[in-house]
């Protein structure tokens, strides 16, 4: 029996209500308990946490938060949410909020870097910004102002930011955390369909028969998404099968029918395996119509490096007899040396062969960017070739104490699940396969398998990129808070896009800055050689989460810089900073998130913020409007030289800026922010959304803030978060990436873009269901089109490079890329005999600056343990609840073992995870990054282990 | 939909203004001259030296090794949160398919007998519009955009996405790093001990779409 809102609204509410779920209600006690309720206000929200991007419905009494419950009109999670969604009703109230800014000063209230803070008013935090600001622009230029984003942001705050960045500031080096959580994802799609973000969407899960998770531990991390797996799995036992790919036991291990252990970094050699299967021994599954007529085949260079350090950069000269350069100790310089040229080992050497490589040979590796070139289907086979069931059983087997053979069946199982005609397969991955040195092969190669079968952008079946944060896809990758990004899938790169933006955001052509390579890990490592000169910190912590983390934060403290950080609560990025700005939190704003399945949820302010606190929106518009048309649009230089060898500058736009009705003396808040088209989106108070709900940033609130100039703050006196919302979804309608208006969020539980004609999209590229594909397809009536427009032409060559150089085009197709198994950057060997894996746990959000703070979240999980097996802590002396060191070459930390938890590794590997402040573990690992994407790897490090 | 009027607001964020960094008065207008007064190791939750990890240890877990069944309860953070787990639970986990121990006792048939926490009617309905997919035609059991809803009742048969109990229920460390100042309201007088869930409160505030 089911009841449509409608039909239920037109009944008395309680009786149809408990009719509808039959159950029966003692009367009086139904209205008792409504009369309390009545004082409380319940509304929807989007929850805080992970990419997910469940609903809740949170209760407000008397300014405050009181109760959250899960929403059944949800689409994502109908009713229920995970222990971190419930309480997210509490998240905001932890006694140490932030709530004046913070700056460190001297006993006269000057700043002075070695001092302790003091509180300051807004208008004193804005000019020692502006001053900062000013002098990094002299120092550095553009590239001297750096900002650590974030996949949290609102879509709003990540437009402002980005806006203020690129348009006011001529600044790429803005990236988000999200670049630390799924931007192999993002160059994945990118290179196979040419435009970012999945195919399919999470109604596969009720639909499909398998569901294979990658390097995913999706019990503790998508929660929700592994509820709808598990009653997926108990309502047919016997059909659905659920295989757990993993490099250690965890909880999603729990109800999968097969856990395949694997060492890490071999699931290239385990896709390429599942791949191998199916051209070599079952060509009849390959459904070929589907594949000539959608797909080519492609090949890239294979020795890239590994996003390390290179060789004569200022912080790793001088180089020391020793073996230590610069900043570097020779430990550590043992694997940075890597980056420039490594032996290949016998691991990877049969995988190597196609490209002319054998075991002991020097490979030199090269910057060798995004480059990508078709060849042959026969060459793709050749490549296949080695990874036969004996080699890829033997170098992945993880678990050293399996029978060899009882592995090799189950990767046949595998292949076989994978190929069975009619068989719906689904495959999941998250960090496993994005924190990886060879995170964009891993995401192509996923594709690939599905594509020769035709499983992929079909109901019930695909490859999907599970996303860590709750805006990982809205704000960081569909806004394009990334260092080489502009909205709506367009680059810096590219002159035509920034023509598009520079005219819909009415700054002068020539002003944004056609460099963008200042990804984070770069602005970490631009701060230490001392370049950039002011960073700031918004929604993330970035000196709490990246790797050799003990270079960054002694870089903040002791280098000449100036870092501010604002956040919700003071963590580690707070400690170290210069400046600390009190930002309100989630439901105290009006916000927007965009999931991991392209649903974009809108939300309205709750609450007031606390103290002084304003959101990150705010700070962003208050600091444009101290920076004119004079002080940020001259000539600016950047580093490095052009094709050439001219020297790269931006010019002067200033006089296009006076062309267009600016003087020098216009401010970017008047450009950018509070012009005549942000202007026209009104405040109205009296209808649907506004109506009843507080909005401090265009109102001011009762708090009565004192602002940036010294006065109290009476709002900007227009819709701010609509205007930004609606410009920013103009850059992606008409083009693949159509949002609804912003009211339309206001009234459902979000919506899958592209919304066309009101309708979203369950399907992408698939002509039945995304209307985009529908129109490439018209003619040719192909099922599928893959419409993106990123790399879709392509040089010709084999395995070892291209041999043609002119191009052909390849509209609407997608890719199926040759890339091999290749070592990670370190490996355990004798010094340090572990392999070290971090992660997250179910109770901690991250870092865990909120949920640290709640009690009962606190309480579950208040400490990050050092997960091993019982016999590894034998062999090295540490005993279940005692302390143990964990250190690698970069540096050490205390933990407690654990033996019996839930997570079991097998010998050899160790898991820490990272929300702890007092188990600083990112000390421990390695800045190696995916060299394409520029994501961390932080699965995998080398470490020895003792008892401390 | 209800207003709280502007003033109610502002008392309540009165009462909070004055809750500064590292749990210490801090004033909510600027002095007049800046006086360093926090330092760094105050702020936040690690303590101790951040360049240096000698000193510096998590806090240890202690979970509650009261056996199930002992009649320890803890009190619920508001009305209707998931409670926490009071006991030992030592060899009850992990959940596999094939064996989920908390349902043993905690089934509403036998929990009353065993002094465990029934689990409430609220787990016994599958929230779920079931789409259909003939491998042809895909259609939509219920429609998004009005924000339609499908409850159906699972009898006494556990709703198959509550399965996976820990994803909501914990056990309970002691101690607390940092007070918070959230305040329940419970609704029923004994909402801090018991599921209070009830029809109609599952679909009250609902409604999105019919509003002004």
């Amino acid at each position: 029996m089911s009841l449509s809102r409608r039909e239920f609204l037109k009944s008395s509410a309680a009786a149809s209500a408990a009719a509808a779920i039959g159950m029966t209600i003692p009367s009086e006690v139904q209205a008792q308990a409504d009369d309390v309720e009545n004082s409380w206000r319940w509304d929807k929200a989007a929850c805080r946490f992970c990419g997910t991007g469940c609903g809740i419905m949170m209760a407000t009494k008397n300014g405050k938060i009181v109760a959250v419950k899960g929403d059944p009109a949800a689409p994502v999670n109908r009713g229920l949410n995970c222990i971190k969604g419930y309480f997210n009703a509490k998240i905001m109230y932890g006694a140490d909020r932030l709530t004046q800014p913070l700056l460190r000063v001297d006993a006269n209230g000057n700043f002075d870097k070695q001092g302790k803070f003091a509180p300051i008013s807004w208008e004193r935090a804005f000019d020692e910004m502006e001053l900062n600001i000013k002098k990094a622009l002299k120092a550095s230029g553009p590239e001297g102002v750096g900002v650590f984003a974030s996949g949290q942001y609102t879509v709003m705050e990540g437009y402002a930011a980005q806006k203020m960045m690129k348009g006011g500031f001529r600044s790429n080096a803005i990236d988000p955390n999200a670049r630390h959580c799924m931007a192999s994802a993002v160059v994945g799609f990118y290179q196979t369909f040419g435009i970012d973000e999945p195919s399919g969407c999470y109604d596969d899960i009720e639909l499909t028969d398998t569901i294979v998770s990658w390097g995913s531990n999706m019990a503790e991390m998508h929660p929700i998404l592994w509820s709808r797996v598990t009653d997926r799995k108990l309502s047919d036992p016997d059909r659905v099968k659920v295989i757990n790919m993993s490099t250690y036991r965890h909880r999603t291990s729990d109800l999968a029918d097969i856990e395949i252990i694997f060492s890490p970094n071999t699931d290239l050699a385990l896709w390429n395996y599942i791949a191998r299967e199916i051209v070599y021994n079952n060509p009849e599954s390959i459904d070929w119509d589907f594949v000539k007529k959608h797909i080519v085949f492609a090949a890239s260079p294979v020795n890239l490096g590994y996003g390390l350090r290179k060789e004569g950069e200022k912080s790793l000269t001088p180089v020391n007899p020793d073996g230590s350069a610069g900043n570097y100790t020779a430990l550590e310089m043992e694997i940075i040396n890597k980056e420039m040229k490594k032996v290949v080992s016998a691991k990877e050497a049969p995988a190597l062969k196609p490209y002319g490589y054998k075991e002991g040979d020097v490979m030199v590796n090269k910057d060798a960017g995004l480059a990508h070139w078709e060849i042959s289907f026969d060459e793709y086979k050749k490549f296949l070739e080695p990874y036969t069931l004996d080699y890829v059983a033997t170098i992945s087997k993880g678990n050293p104490d399996e029978d060899i053979n009882e592995f090799k069946k189950k990767l046949q199982t595998l292949a076989d699940l994978y190929i069975e005609k009619g068989r719906k397969v689904v495959s999941f991955w998250t960090m496993g396969m994005n924190q990886h040195t060879r995170g964009t092969w891993v995401n192509t190669l996923s594709y690939n398998v599905h594509f020769l079968l035709n499983k992929q952008a079909i109901p019930g079946s695909g490859a999907f990129s599970l996303t860590g944060q709750p805006s990982a896809c809205g704000t960081a990758r569909e806004v394009g808070t990334f260092c080489h990004r502009l909205p709506a899938d367009m680059m810096v790169a590219n002159p035509k896009h920034r023509e598009i933006t520079e005219n819909r955001w009415k700054v002068p052509a020539g002003t944004l800055n056609h460099i963008g390579n200042q990804h984070i890990m770069k602005i970490h490592r631009d701060i230490e050689d001392g370049v950039i000169k002011f960073a700031w910190v918004n929604v993330c912590n970035p000196y709490q989460d990246t790797a050799s983390a003990s270079h960054w934060i002694k870089a903040a403290r002791e280098m000449d810089n100036f870092i501010v950080t604002s956040d919700g609560y003071p963590g580690i990025s707070a400690k170290v900073s210069d400046l600390i700005l009190p930002s309100a939190m989630i439901y105290e704003k009006w916000g927007a998130y965009g999931n991991a399945e392209r649903r974009t949820q809108l939300w309205r302010q709750q609450v007031l913020p606390v103290g002084d606190a304003m959101s990150d929106t705010w700070q962003w518009v208050e600091l444009s409007k101290r920076f004119t048309v004079k002080d940020v649009w001259g000539a600016q230089p950047l580093r490095g030289k052009d094709a050439n060898g001219k020297p790269n500058s931006l010019p002067s736009v200033i006089d296009q800026a006076k062309a267009m009705g600016y003087t020098e003396d216009t401010t970017m808040y008047e450009i950018l922010f509070a012009n005549k088209e942000a202007k026209s989106y009104k405040i109205d108070l009296n209808s649907f959304p506004q109506q009843g709900y507080d909005n401090s940033e265009c109102n001011g609130d009762s708090r009565n803030v004192v602002g940036s100039d010294g006065k109290v703050f009476k709002g900007y006196g227009f819709m701010i978060h609509e205007y930004l919302f609606e410009e920013y979804a103009s850059f992606g309608r008409g083009h693949g990436h159509d949002l609804a208006p912003f009211t339309t969020y206001h009234k459902v539980r979000g919506l899958k873009w592209p919304v066309v004609d009101g309708k979203e999209t369950q399907w992408r590229f698939n002509s039945k269901y995304d209307p985009y594909a529908a129109k490439e397809t018209k003619e040719s009536g192909n099922s599928h089109a893959f419409y993106g427009t990123l790399a879709k032409a392509l040089p010709y060559g084999d395995l070892m490079g291209v041999k043609k150089a002119e191009k052909t085009g390849l509209a609407n197709k997608a890719k199926i890329f040759a890339r091999p198994y290749m070592d990670p950057p370190e490996m355990p060997d004798e010094r340090y005999p572990v392999w070290l894996s971090t992660g997250r746990v179910l109770e901690h959000w991250h870092s865990g600056t909120m949920t640290m703070r709640v009690p009962e979240l606190y309480r579950a999980v208040p400490e990050a343990l050092c997960y091993m097996h019982p016999e590894d802590a034998k062999t090295y002396d540490v005993k279940q609840g005692e302390l143990c060191w964990v250190e690698s070459r970069r540096g050490k930390v205390k933990a407690r073992v654990e033996t019996r938890g839930r997570n079991r590794p097998s010998r050899g590997l160790v898991f820490v995870p990272w929300f702890d402040e007092k188990v600083f573990i990112n000390k421990v690992c390695l800045d190696a990054t995916c060299p394409q994407s520029k994501q961390t790897d932080f699965k995998k490090c080398a470490v020895k282990i003792y008892k401390a | 939909m209800k207003t709280i009027s502007k003033l109610t607001i502002g008392l309540a964020v009165a009462a909070i203004l004055f809750i500064g960094c590292n749990d210490s008065a801090v004033p909510a207008k600027e002095v007049q001259k800046p006086t360093p007064t926090i330092s760094e190791e105050s702020l936040g939750l690690r303590k101790t030296d951040l360049y240096s990890e000698k000193g510096t240890t998590a806090e240890k877990t202690n979970y509650s090794s009261s056996y199930a069944g002992s009649g320890n309860k803890f009190k619920r953070a508001f009305q209707d949160a998931p409670p926490m787990i009071p006991h030992d639970t030592d060899g009850m986990l992990p959940i596999t398919i094939n064996d989920n121990q908390c349902i043993g006792c905690h089934m509403p048939d036998v929990a009353e007998g065993v002094g465990a926490t029934p689990i409430p009617s609220s787990h016994f309905l599958d929230m779920r519009p079931h789409h259909q997919f003939d491998g042809k035609t895909f259609s939509k059991a219920v429609d998004n955009m009005k924000n339609e809803t499908s409850i159906k009742s699972t009898g006494d048969k556990l709703a198959g996405a509550r399965f996976n109990c820990s994803q909501c229920h914990a056990p309970q460390s002691s101690g607390q790093l940092v007070k918070n100042n959230f305040e329940a309201d419970f609704t029923d007088k004994d909402g801090a001990s018991k599921s209070s869930w009830k029809g109609s409160k599952l679909m009250e505030g609902l409604d999105t779409i019919n509003q002004k």
